[in-house]
This record gives C-alpha cells, sequence and structure tokens, in this order.
C-alpha cells in the first residue's frame, strides 16, 4: 500500500513537509526535478500519524480494514490494524530497510525475509516491497516535463521518470500527472522494465487535513487483473505530531 | 535348395576369416543391446523418479490451476459424499492404485528471527506415501506425531530456519477469504528429497491443518496426483479420463509428459539415439562384411567364372553370396545375443554403480539413483537385430552382382586360388 518509489502511500500516508506550502509560489520557474521534488517534500514530514480505511476489492473476495499509521520520516513506519475483529493488533513495523509483522492470534513476531518482499502485504495489490523501500524520486529518477497544459480544463504537468542506470528501483518508468494550481497529484502510471503498463494510482477528494492540502483518497489498480483495487481513504491526518519514544520498536508492534 | 548348400559350405571354406566377421557382429549386436539396455535403463530410471518422487504419473487439477497455482482455482467433487466418495469412485472406475489429493499455497515460515518463503503443501499422509517418495520415512510423522499441529520441512528450508525436529514455526499465508491465515505448527520431521529446489521450499502439512488455515472446505483441493500400472501409457490414460464423466466439468487431467516436458523430450532424445547407435553400428558392421565378402568373391573369381561356363544363371551366384552373408549375419546376431543376455543379466541385476564419479546427482529435475540398471526393451533388440541383417546383407550385394557380372573368359583366365 505504501509504494514509496514514487508517490504512492507512505509518501501520502506519512507525508508531510517541512513547511507549509507556499501556494503563491511560482512554480513555473522550477525545473522539473524541482517541481516533483517540491510535491515530494510537501507530502513528506517529519513525523505523522493518520487513519485510514482500506479496500481491497479482488475478483474472489473485498474487504474493508481500517489502520492506524505512524510514520518518522521515510525510515520508520508503524501500521497497526483496527479494524476488522479478526485481525484487530496485526501490525507491520518498518525501520529502514527492515520488515517486521506481528500476529496477535499466535502471538508471535515475524520478521519479512527478502524473498517475501514482492509478496502482498496484508493482502493489499501493494507488496511489501513498497512498504519497506526508501527511494526518493529525484534521487532515483531522471525527470522530464513530458506535458505542460490543461487537461479536462485544469493546467496540469505530466513527468516522465526515468530511473537512473543503478537506482534500485522496480519500475522502469512512471509517468506522473500534478495540478498546477495546488501541486496536488491527480495520477501516476508504472511501467516495467519492459515497458508495460503495471498499475495505476488514481488520487481524489483533496481535502485539508493536518493544517494541508492531502489528495485523501488514492486507488490503485493492477493492469493485469483491471477489476481489482486497493483503495486507501485518510480518515484522519496529522503532521509533525510529537511520536512516543519507542513507537517504532518490536516491543510497541506488540502492544 | 542347391544355393542355400552352396552359402552355407562357401561360409566354411575360410573358416577363420568367417568366425571374425561373425564376430563382429557379434559384437555389434552385443554392444547394442547392452548400451540401449543401459540408455532405456537411465530413461526408466529418470521417469520412474520424475513421476515416483513427487508427479505421479497423471494428474488433475481445476482447468485453470495450471500454470498459474492461483489457490482459488480449486477442484470441489460434485459427488455427495465429498472428496473421499469420490476418490473411491475414481479409484474403482479406472482401477487405479494409488491417487493422492493434495492442497498447496504460498506462505512465509518463521521461527522467530528467522523468516523463510516457503512452498506449502497439505497432503494426506497415507495416500501420499502410497503414490510418492519424497515423503519416505518420515510420512507416518504426520500422523503418528505427538506434536500438535505437526508439519515436514525439506533439509535445507529446515537449516535456514534453524529449526529442529519439536522446533515451533509460524506459519503466515494468504487465505482465500483474504485474511491473513496464521497459525503456530511443529516439526515433526525433516525430509530429504536431493532435489534442492524441493529441500528448500517445502513445507508439508496434514491437508485438513493446511485446508483450514487457507479457509479451504474439507472437499476443496488443488490436485489429484495419480499412478498407474504402465507410466508409458499415461497420455492415453490421460486422454481417456479427460472424456469420462466422472470427472468433475472444470477439471483437466494430464499425464506427465504434459506437466514436465522435458522428461518427454528427453524420453524422445534417447528414442532417436537408440536409432542413430543402430545405424553407426550397422554401418560398422556393413564394412566389415563388405570386406569378407569382396574376399571371398576375388578368391572364388576362377570357380565363379567356371559355373558360369557352364551355364549356370546369374541369380542362384548372387543368392548364394547373399546367402552366405546372410548366414555371417545370422550366427552372428545369435552369437550376439548371447553376449549380450550374459552382459544383460549382469547389468539388469547388479547395474553400474556411477557413485565414484557422481555421487548424488539429479538430472532435468529428477533424482538419479548412482547405481544405473540395464532394462531390457525388446523392440529395439529386435530393431538391433533388424539393422544389422539389413546391413549385412545390403553389403553383399555389391560383392555378389559383381561376381554375377563376371565374364567367364576373364574370370577363367584368373589365377587359381590355393
Amino acid at each position: 500500500m505504501f509504494s514509496h518509489k514514487n508517490i504512492d502511500l507512505l509518501v501520502l500516508l506519512m507525508t508531510l513537509s517541512s513547511g507549509p506550502l507556499q501556494a503563491q509560489q511560482d512554480f513555473t520557474q522550477l525545473t522539473a526535478a524541482e517541481i516533483v521534488d517540491q510535491v515530494d517534500r510537501m507530502l513528506r514530514g517529519d513525523s505523522s500519524r493518520g487513519a485510514i480505511q482500506m479496500t481491497v476489492q479482488t475478483r474472489r473476495w473485498k474487504r474493508d480494514m481500517t489502520l492506524e499509521i505512524w510514520s518518522e520520516g521515510t525510515e520508520k513506519a508503524l501500521v497497526r490494524v483496527l479494524k476488522p475483529k479478526k485481525e484487530e493488533g496485526v501490525a507491520s513495523l518498518k525501520v529502514n530497510s527492515d520488515m517486521w509483522n506481528y500476529l496477535p492470534k499466535i502471538n508471535r513476531t515475524i520478521r519479512v525475509p527478502a524473498s517475501m518482499m514482492m509478496a502482498s502485504w496484508m493482502g493489499s495489490h501493494f507488496t511489501n516491497d513498497d512498504l519497506v523501500k526508501d527511494t526518493r524520486l529525484i534521487r532515483d529518477y531522471d525527470i522530464e516535463i513530458s506535458y505542460q497544459g490543461e487537461r479536462e480544463g485544469l493546467p496540469v504537468w505530466e513527468f516522465t521518470l526515468t530511473p537512473f542506470p543503478d537506482a534500485p528501483v522496480v519500475w522502469g518508468e512512471i509517468r506522473y500527472q500534478v495540478r498546477k494550481q495546488d501541486l496536488m497529484p491527480t495520477w501516476a502510471a508504472y511501467y516495467g522494465e519492459d515497458g508495460e503498463l503495471k498499475r495505476t494510482m488514481t488520487f481524489t477528494r483533496y481535502r485539508q487535513m493536518g493544517g494541508r492540502l492531502v489528495p485523501t483518497r488514492s486507488r490503485m489498480v493492477p493492469e493485469d487483473e483491471p477489476e481489482e483495487f486497493t483503495e486507501m481513504i485518510y480518515l484522519d491526518l496529522e503532521f509533525d505530531v510529537p511520536i512516543p519514544k519507542g513507537t517504532f520498536s518490536l516491543a510497541s508492534l506488540r502492544r | 535348395m542347391i544355393v542355400l548348400r552352396l552359402g552355407w559350405r562357401n561360409l566354411w571354406r575360410n573358416p577363420r576369416r568367417s568366425l571374425i566377421t561373425i564376430s563382429a557382429v557379434a559384437c555389434g549386436f552385443a554392444f547394442l543391446i547392452t548400451l540401449i539396455g543401459l540408455m532405456v535403463g537411465l530413461a526408466h530410471q529418470m521417469l520412474s523418479n520424475g513421476t515416483e518422487l513427487l508427479l505421479g504419473d497423471a494428474q488433475l487439477h481445476h482447468r485453470d490451476y495450471l500454470p498459474k497455482r492461483s489457490l482459488y482455482d480449486t477442484l470441489s467433487p460434485e459427488t455427495p459424499g465429498g472428496l473421499e466418495d469420490w476418490m473411491d469412485q475414481l479409484k474403482a472406475l479406472l482401477e487405479l492404485d494409488h491417487l493422492s489429493p493434495r492442497v498447496y499455497a504460498f506462505g512465509l515460515l518463521s521461527t522467530g528471527e528467522l523468516s523463510a518463503g516457503a512452498q506449502l503443501m497439505g497432503v494426506d499422509p497415507e495416500l501420499e506415501a502410497g503414490l510418492t517418495s519424497f515423503l519416505e520415512g518420515v510420512a507416518e510423522e504426520l500422523t503418528g506425531s505427538a506434536e500438535d499441529q505437526p508439519l515436514l520441512l525439506g533439509d535445507v528450508l529446515a537449516q535456514e530456519l534453524e529449526a529442529t525436529v519439536g522446533s515451533e514455526i509460524a506459519v503466515v499465508t494468504q487465505s482465500v477469504d483474504g485474511s491473513l491465515g496464521n497459525d503456530l505448527f511443529h516439526v515433526s520431521g525433516i525430509f530429504h528429497t536431493g532435489l534442492r529446489h524441493l529441500d528448500r521450499s517445502l513445507a508439508v502439512f496434514p491437508l485438513r491443518d493446511l485446508q483450514q488455515l487457507l479457509v479451504l472446505d474439507p472437499d476443496q483441493i488443488h490436485e489429484i496426483a495419480m499412478s498407474i500400472e504402465d507410466p508409458m501409457a499415461a497420455d492415453g490414460f490421460a486422454d481417456s479420463l479427460n472424456k469420462s464423466a466422472i470427472l468433475p466439468p472444470d477439471g483437466v487431467v494430464q499425464s506427465w509428459g504434459d506437466l514436465a516436458p522435458q522428461l518427454r523430450d528427453y524420453i524422445g532424445l534417447a528414442r532417436g539415439m537408440y536409432g542413430f547407435l543402430i545405424v553407426i553400428i550397422a554401418l560398422f558392421v556393413a564394412v566389415g562384411v563388405l570386406n569378407t565378402m569382396m574376399m571371398a568373391v576375388f578368391e572364388r573369381t576362377r570357380e565363379i567364372g567356371l559355373v558360369n561356363a557352364l551355364g549356370m544363371r546369374p541369380w542362384p551366384i548372387v543368392n548364394s553370396i547373399l546367402l552366405e552373408s546372410f548366414f555371417l549375419g545370422v550366427l552372428g546376431l545369435g552369437a550376439g545375443m548371447g553376449l549380450g543376455a550374459w552382459a544383460m543379466a549382469y547389468l539388469t541385476t547388479r547395474g553400474l554403480n556411477l557413485t565414484r564419479w557422481t555421487g548424488e546427482l539429479s538430472m532435468l529435475g529428477t533424482r538419479m539413483d548412482p547405481v544405473l540398471k540395464a532394462v531390457w526393451d525388446w523392440d529395439y533388440v529386435l530393431w538391433s537385430a533388424v539393422g544389422l541383417l539389413v546391413s549385412t546383407l545390403l553389403a553383399a550385394f555389391f560383392p555378389a552382382l559383381r561376381a554375377a557380372r563376371l565374364d567367364p573368359v576373364e574370370a577363367l583366365a584368373a589365377p587359381v586360388e590355393g
């Protein structure tokens, strides 16, 4: 769910910027990389706490989960399941590139091995890797503006992101649309190494939350199963909140 | 009749030369018998290792199950009595010896800090042990074990998790309802198949335990593996089963050849090799026979000229030479059969022990027994015999024609042979 090599979850969820966005700034003077970085930083925080509702729709089943999320920078995150009852207390802790899951039913904490990084996270269409990867767009991708102008009546930029040769990312290319008026992302499309579209994220419901404008609903659709999706809706979100000591520890994972 | 006697008598006019040629045919035949016997043995061994280890001779799946192996593509027989009843019917109808229902999933095994992804496989230990050998020696640990929630691990996987018998393993997987299936199991046995990909990735559970973890009904399974009398008949067996009404409508049966095409390819390739070997050996034998018969005709130039001059037709001359060659071939084949049978008697029982060269080895994804035993395949024995006999006759044809075409005057002028 929080794919981070791009602007997906982690960025969205744990987002927060270092200062209030200067909405009046003249973005047109910025380079492509600077704009994307601006969006990146705007949606990234020193810390954040939020609750989201995650809906996973597959061909076979549909599930609603409520998750509580804590984050600090891009290095640390804790996600805990609040609902449904069956999985209440299931939690994931990410510290740097390590990840642990806590399973209350058997009262065990399990470290997620490298071989499971591409497996689904909590049954969603996101992988563990999406949650763990700690990449920044401007660090890993060469960014170009591929389109600038109006789309559906709104001025937007469209960026094409191509990974640097040795960047540790799984995508061959990302296309990404951002609204000019408020730097809100509208969609991102992820392509594999073979140039084939793999997944599409769309961002909607821009709301003030935690003192800043954020897309409160994001939906990921995997290209090979167009009927399926994972959708995340912020129920609440706070930025730069004081995080209790020891939040990102194995002990707190079990709580 | 006179031609027959002529051929036979001519054969023994130079017994040493004839015996050498006969022994060449004999050695060629014996060589073919044993070499093809060993190769057939190797192919049989690969096939039976391939099928008996884990595959079975044929497998039944939901038609969408392969190749993606989606958790959701389960078979559930519509028989009122459920899976067990349906399997009994299948067994009775097809006179099957053994079949084994299986459930698969992918999951995470963990002892805490140490975790590993694994292929989870649920089996009925008794049925599985009747069909395959990969759980040899530990299958009963799944039923008779004192451990609650037993689990068998491949030895490499166990090592990776630093797990031993009795270790507690947390198993996490995605269930069919989308929830996170997780439970604690205890290692009750560790198996070694010799195939690294199995030893490293396979975790085996009692069928029902894994079904519960995956939130599957007791009747829902992913696979039924079957074994039949003659593995080489598996394609026909699969075809006829696919047409029968006993299959669930969405079920499809595939033979080992469909499931492991590399095995089928190898066996096809081996057959091509047998033919090639027969041709090569037949060529060698033909050269030997050609030489012998040329010599024989040279030696008898005068005599052939004489019978020719006396009015013998060319065909009896040709025939007598062909018959001489035929006798060479038949005697050679007889001797070769004896020699080959003697060698095969050893190779089929004791076999060739390859341990000193190979140690434990696997080939095309099947474990090989380091003792290679030959197997009689009468089709190829017959083809070898026919091939060698045809080559001796063809080789004699040229000298025979030459003899028939001799000009009596010139032939009579040839030097007398001692």
